[in-house]
């Protein structure tokens, strides 16, 4: 009797637990081929939002085409370096390898399409807190 | 009189209107006739000139500074993508409280499309109005339009805290300080740098977009006479109904 409880509990818990985790590839979904998370960039002032999923998705962009050449493929690596700031995207840098006004709208226009600021910032990073913290409980 | 005028005028060599200076177009469309009227049969054209009509011009007021220097600011709005290093620096130089503010940014979103927009940032910083509703407010003359720079500034000995000017400025741009128990206010850092030599403002000179331009405005040598005189230029003031008639001035570009 109480090993059948026991079992049934054991059943139970691990049901509400796979139940509580997102269902993977169930559905014959696959799993986007790309971070759906925001790149943020916070160097070297806040705060610039990168989408994957506008670049991939509308622009048609490839993994190979910004990766490895442009960008590594580790999110906020390349903040690190010294010359990434906007006189080096209009050098044809970084962002402005395609940015330069033929291949998307220039570095030096519509600032604030990828520049969020910090209540963007604030905003993005507060929602991923919430999130973190939802799914602790 | 008029004989052969008509083939004077066929005759005429076409100029083309490559070389018609802003100001000659804008005073030829100023003339622009206004049909008020038809009437009975034939038509009567009443001919009235457009001049006296609102335009979204320049404010009206500008183009006479009754000081000297004049010190206004140009906001390239378009430019402005939030860092609020302008802030940081403004709360550094002239010690604004977390609880305070003496410029702000806002950030507005214009549609675009149906669904789409897109994000401008906005600064705000006192307008140093030439008609300073927070000053005519003010019961003790704490608060002043100087003299000489036209700043608005606070005299902090005579403020009574009693917030009035608070609810007079239509931008908000005044709080009360707990420390000094006064309100406080931008002074276009005169007290923290203007008046000891430095310029320009903490704020213009932290942007790293060149967003804020401050200047003499009587100067025609300045970036913001330059940039306000400009006949191709939009350039706007906020809330201009309120006829405070500010010397913080708006454009893109």
């Amino acid at each position: 009797m109480k090993k059948s409880l026991l079992l049934i509990t054991i059943f139970l818990t691990l049901g509400l637990i796979l139940h509580a985790l997102p269902s993977v590839g169930q559905d014959g979904e696959e799993e986007a081929e790309y971070p759906t998370y925001p790149i943020i960039f916070t160097k070297p002032l806040k705060a610039v939002l990168f989408d994957h999923k506008i670049h991939v998705e509308e622009a048609g962009l490839s993994c190979e085409d910004c990766h490895e050449e442009v960008f590594p493929m580790e999110a906020g690596a390349t903040q690190e370096n010294e010359d990434f700031n906007m006189e080096s995207l209009y050098n044809g840098n970084y962002c402005g390898t395609c940015h330069d006004g033929e291949t998307a709208f220039a570095s030096n226009t519509r600032c604030a399409t990828c520049h969020i600021g910090v209540m963007g910032w604030k905003r993005l990073t507060q929602k991923t807190e919430e999130a973190e913290e939802k799914g602790e409980h | 009189m008029f004989k052969g005028f008509a083939e004077w005028l066929k005759n005429l060599k076409n100029e083309g209107v490559e070389h018609i200076s802003v100001e000659e177009r804008r005073a030829f469309l100023k003339l622009g006739l206004v049909i008020t009227g038809v009437y009975a049969g034939g038509t009567l054209l009443s001919v009235v000139s457009r001049v006296r009509e609102v335009y979204a011009d320049i404010p009206e007021y500008v183009g006479h500074y009754p000081y000297k220097p004049h010190y206004s600011m140009v906001l390239r709005t378009d430019r402005c993508i939030d860092c609020e290093r302008c802030m940081e620096a403004c709360r550094k130089t002239n010690h604004v409280p977390p609880y305070g503010w003496r410029t702000r940014i806002l950030e507005q979103h214009f549609p675009k499309g149906p669904g789409e927009w897109e994000r401008r940032f906005m600064p705000i910083l006192c307008n140093h109005c030439n008609e300073p509703p927070c000053v005519r407010a003010c019961p003790t003359k704490a608060t002043f339009k100087d003299p000489k720079t036209g700043i608005v500034r606070m005299n902090i000995k005579k403020c009574i805290g009693c917030k009035t000017c608070m609810a007079a400025c239509p931008y908000d741009m005044r709080y009360f300080n707990e420390e000094k128990r006064a309100i406080d206010k931008c002074d276009f850092c005169w007290e923290s740098r203007l008046s000891e030599g430095e310029f320009p403002t903490a704020c213009a000179k932290a942007c790293p977009a060149g967003v804020r331009i401050f200047g003499d405005l009587s100067d025609p040598e300045s970036q913001v006479y330059q940039l306000v005189h400009d006949p191709q230029r939009a350039i706007w003031v906020l809330r201009p109904s309120m006829g405070a008639r500010p010397n913080v001035f708006y454009t893109i570009n």
